[in-house]
This record gives C-alpha cells, sequence and structure tokens, in this order.
C-alpha cells in the first residue's frame, strides 16, 4: 500500500485535491490534444464565436440592471429591488432549463465511480460544471451588475451587499443545477417522463388561458376584477413573494442601506435557509448518481414475458428506410434528452406567443399577421441537432451501417423521413396554436407558409446531411450534456437555419410591403425547386462522402464506452 | 454468374494488403488465403495488426494498397453483394443501445434485405438460441458484457452468411454459452461457411481451427494448417528447454511464443521481479 492516499477523503482532503488537479489536468491534456485536428481548432474558434454572441447578448440587459439597480436605490425604492432580482432569477433558470445551448454541460460523473471519489467531492464537481455554464456565466454577470448599481448608490453598504448578492448567486447556481439534475432523472424513465411532459402541457396551457384573458381585456379588468381586488390581489402576492428568495434578499439589501441590523440577519438567514433547501434536493439527488444508479427501463420478468406475448412493434413495416425510421423513432421516444429538445421551442412558443399580440404599431400587427411563419421557424429549433447531426446517437452502431449491404443514402432516407415527419407534427401543432390564439391566417400567408416550408424543409435537409458527415459527434442520449464538437455544428447549423429564414424574409417582407404577398408565393416555389434537386445531390453523394470519412465518423460518433 | 464464382474461388483472398496510419503501417503487405469451409484462426500479439486486417477485410476500412476478394468477388468492386455474405462481430461489436435484443435482430434483419416473417422467425430462434429471450424489454445497453457478445454474435449470423468474420468472439462470454457458440460455429463450417477468427485464447483457437494465421509488427510471420505450423516450428527448435518431450506436440501457445519471440517464462520472471512493490 505504500503510496496510497488513506487519510480522510472530504471534499478538500489532499487525495481530493490530487483528483481535482488530475481531472483538470486531464481536461486540459484533452483540450490540447484537441487542437491537433483542424476539427479542433474550428471547435475552439466557434466557441469563442459562441462566447461572444453570449456576451453580446448578457451584457446589454446587465447594463440596464445595473442602471435600473442604481436609480431604484438612490430614488429610495429600496424594496423594488426585488424586480431586477426576480428578473435575474426567473432568467437564469429559465436559460439553465429551457434554453440547451446556456445550460451547459451537465456532467456525467459515473466514470468516477470506480475511483475512490468521496460525495462531497462529487458534489463539488458537479457544481463546478454548473459555474462555467452560460446561463451561470450569465447570471453572475447580472448579479455583479445589480451589485455595482447598488454600490454606486450606497457604498458604504458593500460587505452586506456583496454577501447577500453572492448569496443569492449561490442559490440561483444551486437551484438551476438541481433543476436539471432532477429533470434529467424524470426524464430517464418513461412513467416519469409522461408525468413531467403532462405537467409542461398543463403550465401551458394555463398561460395560454391566462394570458388572452389579459389582452382581451386590456382597457377593463379580466375576470371581473375591480382596483380594490387587485390591490387586495397584489397585497397577498406581495406577502408570499417577500418570503421567496429575491423577496428576501431584496429586504436583506434594504435593512442594511436601512442600517436595521437584526433585519437583515433574520432576511440573510431566510436566503441561507432557501440554499439549504436547494442544496439538500441537489444532494438527494447526487447521491443517488453517486451510488451508481441504474436507470434502467427494464420491467420486472413476469410484465416483460406477458408484453412479449402481446407481439412487436407498431411500425413493424418492412424495407431498410422503414426500418432505419422506426430504429430512430425508438431511440427518440427512449431519450429524455432529445425528447425534452425537440419540445423545448413548442413549449417556449407556447408560453410567449402570445407577447406578439402586445406588440405595438405596424410592426405588431405585421408580426400578428406572420404569425403562422413564424412559428413554423420556432418549429424547426427543435429539430437542428437532430437534422444537423443524424449520425450521433448511433454510437458502436453506426459500425453496423458499414457492415451491412444497405447503401448509406438508404440510411441517411430514413433519417430524413423521420425528421420531415416530426418537422410537420411540430408544424401542425404550432398551426393550431396559432390559429387557436390569432384566428385562421390569410389566404396568401397561408400560401406562403407552404411555400416556405416546400423551400425550408430540403434545404435544411441536405444542410444537414452535409453537417452530419462533415462534423458529426457523439449524442449522449442518457444525459444533456455537449460533447466535444458540438458547438462548432451547433454554430453552422444555427447559421444556416439563420440563411434559410433570411432567403424566406428577403422574398417576403418585400412583397408584403408592396402589397402583393402573393407574389412570394412562386418565387419561394421557384427556390424549392432549387432546394429539392441541391438535396437530391447531396443524397446521391452520401455513400461516396460517408466512405471518405468512415474512419473519422467512427471515431467521433463510436467514442469509447458508447453503445448508442 | 455469382454462384459460379462463389463455388469455385477462395472464401478469403488478401493480396500484398496494407493499411498506413501517416508515417506508421500497421498492416504491411499481407497476402493470405482462406478456403471455403474453413475454420481459420488470425492470431497476433497486442497491435499486432490483426484488427486493422479484419476490418479491411470486412470494409470498416479502405486499405492503403492492396486487393481484397471474399468469395470470389473483389471488395473495392462489389461492396454491397460482398456484404450479403459476410457476417461480422466487430471489435467494437456495432450495436445499438438503446434498441431491446428482439428490436436489434428485427432491424440488422431487414438492413439485411430479409422479408418480415423470416426474420421474426429467426430472431426468435436466435434469441432462445443464445439464451437472451428472457428479458425481452431490456435495453442492449443494460446488457452484460457477455450478451452483448451474443447479441453481436446473433446479429452476425442472421441473414445466413457464407463467410464470418470473429473478432474475439468468446471474451467475456460464460463457459456454458462460450460452449454453445463452438457447437454452432463448427456446424456452420461443416455446412460450408468460412469462419474467420482472431482471439487471444489460444486453448479456443487451437481447438477450433483447422488453419491459423500470425501476424507480427504488421506482416504475417506464419500461415498454415495447424500441423504445418507445428512441424515448422518444431524443426526450428534447437535448445533443450524448447524440445517437446518425445510423442508429445508443441502447443499453439508454444508454437505462437516461439513465432513472435515472447521470451518464455525465464522472461515472465524477470519481469515480475521489477514490480517487487505488488502485494
Amino acid at each position: 500500500m505504500a503510496g496510497l492516499e488513506t487519510s480522510a477523503s472530504g471534499p478538500l482532503s489532499a487525495l481530493a485535491r490530487r483528483q481535482y488537479a488530475a481531472l483538470a489536468w486531464m481536461q486540459a491534456r484533452m483540450f490540447v490534444n484537441s487542437l491537433r485536428t483542424r476539427r479542433g481548432s474550428f471547435e475552439l474558434g466557434a466557441r469563442i464565436v459562441t462566447f461572444l454572441l453570449f456576451a453580446l447578448l448578457a451584457i446589454g440587459p446587465a447594463v440596464g440592471m445595473g442602471i435600473g439597480a442604481y436609480f431604484l436605490v438612490s430614488g429610495g425604492h429600496l424594496r423594488s429591488l426585488a424586480v431586477p432580482l426576480w428578473i435575474l432569477a426567473l432568467m437564469w433558470q429559465f436559460f439553465s432549463a429551457l434554453a440547451p445551448a446556456l445550460a451547459g454541460q451537465n456532467p456525467d460523473l459515473s466514470h468516477l465511480l470506480r475511483f475512490p471519489v468521496s460525495f462531497g467531492s462529487w458534489l463539488l464537481l458537479y457544481l463546478m460544471y454548473g459555474v462555467v455554464a452560460p446561463s451561470s456565466l450569465i447570471g453572475m454577470l447580472w448579479t455583479a451588475a445589480i451589485g455595482i448599481g447598488v454600490l454606486s448608490a450606497h457604498p458604504e453598504a458593500w460587505a452586506w451587499v456583496a454577501l447577500t448578492l453572492a448569496v443569492f448567486a449561490f442559490f440561483n447556481l444551486l437551484l438551476s443545477r438541481m433543476i436539471l439534475a432532477w429533470i434529467e432523472r424524470w426524464m430517464a424513465q418513461r412513467r416519469s417522463r409522461e408525468i413531467v411532459t403532462g405537467i409542461f402541457l398543463l403550465v401551458a396551457l394555463c398561460a395560454q388561458v391566462f394570458n388572452p384573458a389579459f389582452h382581451q381585456h386590456r382597457r377593463g379588468m379580466p375576470y371581473g376584477l375591480t382596483r380594490g381586488k387587485i390591490a387586495q390581489l397584489g397585497y397577498r402576492i406581495w406577502r408570499v413573494e417577500k418570503v421567496l428568495p429575491p423577496g428576501v434578499a431584496a429586504e436583506s439589501i434594504a435593512e442594511s442601506i436601512s442600517h436595521d441590523s437584526p433585519q437583515k440577519v433574520e432576511n440573510l438567514s431566510w436566503l441561507g435557509a432557501w440554499v439549504v433547501a436547494a442544496a439538500g434536493l441537489l444532494v438527494v439527488r447526487l447521491r443517488s448518481e453517486s451510488r451508481g444508479e441504474n436507470l434502467s427501463e427494464a420491467p420486472k420478468r413476469a410484465a416483460a414475458v406477458r408484453d412479449r406475448a402481446q407481439g412487436y412493434g407498431w411500425l413493424d413495416f418492412s424495407g431498410p428506410v422503414a426500418a432505419v425510421f422506426e430504429k430512430d423513432l425508438r431511440y427518440l421516444m427512449r431519450s429524455g434528452p432529445m425528447l425534452y429538445g425537440l419540445a423545448s421551442p413548442l413549449v417556449m412558443v407556447f408560453l410567449f406567443g402570445s407577447t406578439a399580440r402586445s406588440a405595438p404599431g405596424r410592426l405588431g400587427a405585421m408580426r400578428m399577421e406572420y404569425a403562422l411563419p413564424l412559428g413554423l421557424v420556432w418549429a424547426f429549433l427543435g429539430l437542428t441537432r437532430l437534422i444537423s447531426n443524424n449520425l450521433g446517437t448511433e454510437g458502436q452502431g453506426i459500425q453496423f451501417y458499414f457492415l451491412s449491404p444497405t447503401p448509406l443514402r438508404t440510411v441517411v432516407l430514413g433519417k430524413n423521413a423521420l425528421h420531415l415527419s416530426l418537422f410537420l407534427l411540430e408544424a401542425l401543432l404550432i398551426g393550431i396554436m396559432v390559429v387557436v390564439r390569432f384566428g385562421p391566417p390569410s389566404l396568401s400567408v397561408a400560401a406562403i407558409s407552404l411555400a416556405w416550408i416546400a423551400f425550408a424543409v430540403p434545404a435544411n435537409l441536405a444542410a444537414g446531411n452535409t453537417l452530419s458527415i462533415a462534423m458529426p459527434y457523439r449524442v449522449n442520449l442518457a444525459r444533456m450534456s455537449r460533447e466535444q464538437g458540438a458547438v462548432g455544428n451547433g454554430l453552422l447549423s444555427m447559421l444556416t437555419q439563420f440563411g434559410i429564414v433570411a432567403i424566406g424574409a428577403l422574398v417576403v417582407v418585400p412583397c408584403a410591403l408592396m402589397g402583393h404577398p402573393w407574389l412570394a408565393v412562386p418565387v419561394l416555389l421557384l427556390l424549392a425547386a432549387v432546394a429539392g434537386i441541391v438535396y437530391w445531390r447531396v443524397l446521391a453523394g452520401v455513400d461516396h462522402r460517408i466512405a471518405a470519412r468512415m474512419e473519422s465518423l467512427t471515431r467521433e460518433v463510436a467514442k469509447a464506452g458508447a453503445t448508442g | 454468374m455469382l454462384s459460379c464464382l462463389l463455388m469455385d474461388s477462395p472464401a478469403i483472398a488478401a493480396r500484398a494488403l496494407t493499411r498506413r496510419f501517416g508515417e506508421f503501417t500497421a498492416v504491411d503487405g499481407v497476402t493470405l488465403t482462406v478456403a471455403p469451409g474453413q475454420f481459420f484462426g488470425f492470431l497476433g500479439p497486442n497491435g499486432a495488426g490483426k484488427s486493422t486486417t479484419i476490418k479491411m477485410l470486412t470494409g470498416l476500412l479502405a486499405p492503403t494498397s492492396g486487393q481484397i476478394q471474399i468469395l470470389g468477388l473483389d471488395f473495392s468492386d462489389h461492396p454491397l453483394e460482398v456484404k450479403r455474405q459476410i457476417g461480422v462481430v466487430p471489435e467494437g461489436l456495432a450495436l445499438f443501445g438503446r434498441l431491446t435484443a428482439s428490436e436489434y435482430l428485427r432491424f440488422v434483419g431487414r438492413m439485411y434485405g430479409l422479408d418480415r416473417p423470416t426474420t421474426n422467425r429467426r430472431t426468435e430462434e436466435l434469441l432462445d438460441f443464445m439464451n437472451l429471450s428472457s428479458e425481452p424489454r431490456k435495453l442492449v445497453t443494460d446488457f452484460s458484457h457477455g450478451m452483448q457478445k451474443k447479441l453481436a454474435l446473433a446479429a452476425a449470423v442472421i441473414h445466413g452468411p457464407r463467410v464470418l468474420f470473429l473478432d474475439e468472439p468468446f471474451e467475456g462470454v460464460d463457459a456454458i454459452a462460450a460452449g454453445t457458440l463452438k457447437a454452432m460455429l463448427q456446424r456452420m463450417t461443416e455446412r460450408g461457411a468460412t469462419i474467420f477468427l482472431t482471439s487471444h485464447v489460444l486453448e479456443i483457437v487451437e481447438r477450433l481451427c483447422s488453419h491459423v494465421a500470425i501476424i507480427h509488427q504488421g506482416q504475417l510471420v506464419a500461415n498454415g494448417s495447424l500441423e504445418e505450423l507445428r512441424s515448422g516450428v518444431a524443426a526450428s527448435l534447437t535448445g533443450p528447454q524448447f524440445s517437446p518431450q518425445s510423442g508429445e506436440k508443441l502447443t499453439l501457445e508454444e508454437i505462437f511464443l516461439r513465432i513472435v519471440g515472447g521470451g518464455g517464462p525465464a522472461a515472465n520472471e524477470e519481469a515480475l521481479q521489477e514490480l517487487s512493490w505488488l502485494a
């Protein structure tokens, strides 16, 4: 046992520190080694571009929050600090849970199970990955901006304000990681997946009912409300709000500025209690993971035998295209993260679609008129990762395609058929929602929408097939993680989407402004024909291009330990 | 025309097969022929080029130069026809982890162009034969390594291949299952199928294979029937420590160590002396 660390193994023990150093070294080596390839260098460039884009998106609101906090505090509206803190908290959690690109890596630490890693270290590592997630970085930037705003008005309270905001930021970090960890757990199994989906839909439908009710009564009061009732409701909300984290953080800062020491300590203690609650729920989840939890969906034997007797498959039609279609559909239905990624844009349309009604002026009217094509653009978003990395889920199975006598263009055609079906389903759901919310679109807008789909579908699939072969990356079907290569591929696929939308807009907007929206239809159909030809040419060349990249495809997609 | 070629040609013929990775030559001018119905063992130490060779023979890796013919068909000219005739258990098993065993076999059958009733019937038979039918809802990713190996083998034979390539097929498979699989493979060769097998378990190769080739540092250093290898090695032995006892045959392990220069027990003892800190 000579040389073996046998002392206590807490999260800050000598052994743990060595383990962190080893992991950091490993990450650094992996990063350096990745730069040996052109792909790795491109990935680094894509990360820098993405970081700059996120920075641009984050800095504006940060400045706004800082200025807002300054004026609120210097104007004596100390308790109103809760407003920017609520915005901060909601955006932090929203970005983290619903925008996978901003959620960062939810690390799969199961590879550490074979090492003597303590649970404390496990937890700390999990949080460290959370700290560097874009959503957390943006949240911390906004927290710092609010702090600067408050301290510019009252620099004497710097210590307490900094402490309160640090605890508040830590709470948000814990909460976001806790939510992500539990979502992942729920999405891993069919029964809980169905329950979560049900809750999601319920919340979305409530928002749909709530929003129009308010907007339709803009000049009057909805649901028979009076000013008195609203004031009463506001008071009740305020009483609840002031014990929630943004409320107690605002109270704590307000008390520190007005020099009421006992109250500020009490409020900070409440905030600490929220931190403990979030941490407790995260610990419960991660402890199961650290003990090697198996989220297998295998049912009990008796039930399994009964299922077997009932027959197989609901799409069991013959032919390789159908086989690939069915296999990929099964994969999709069994992967919580994939389903989540597919559904989240839809949920966002559900939740925020109604804001289009409230936009003022000609722009707002145009947005309402063109709600259907705008919604259809969103429908593509959930499919972006599937379309632009259509071999990424195969794992070791990709070798099977190289061994089988089925041409690879047939395999890709099967995948494209599934993606087309999914798009049509999403488009149908969004179409129904748009009709319910905004009324049926005019005939010209409906025709424009269909013509744009005819152009956008083959264009997207052609670009997706090209990217899937040129820049594949392994998809973790069990976790919401982003693998090496995902950023570069994601950036290019988003640029492609943007290009396709921009071409559509360049055709439609001038025609609409000239008062002849119908003119856009033949132009879009012409583009659709061109896109169709490009798609077939890309499909025809799939075998040749995959054969040329067979080794790198296998290396990227079938990385060690992946059985798809 | 195809059936004519299948009958008259060797099952596997590789000529001057070479594969380079940059400056490194993994396989260097390998030429070998495997007759139809042969159980052929392909051996070599780690990193010798076994997996690279098998990948080239099955179309998973393009050779830098050289020619491959399977059942008389040139692989580069007729890749799909060749693939219909071969079955492969590759190094990574090529499984789709998120399917059940039954779904996976049905998928594979359809990808090889089998009709639905045939695919379903063979799937049932193979699952029963491999003892994989007791947990029909379990995903492949949740299978043990041995079960995954059995499933990969089932997938490799579902279309009735004439030539079977197996890369370490018995690794991780329990003794009972291994016995069943060996019997199945031997029956296949009796019916005319050709099996090309790599394994580090030399006893298995010795028991199953009629012919063996050994690759070392990318080059083929021995090729022939077990008896030919035995007599070749025996003739080259001079030292008393390598002399077989009278009437005793050289084992494949002895042949292998002699050819690739393992160093023998004395070298192993010397190496262990250097790891004196081991308990």
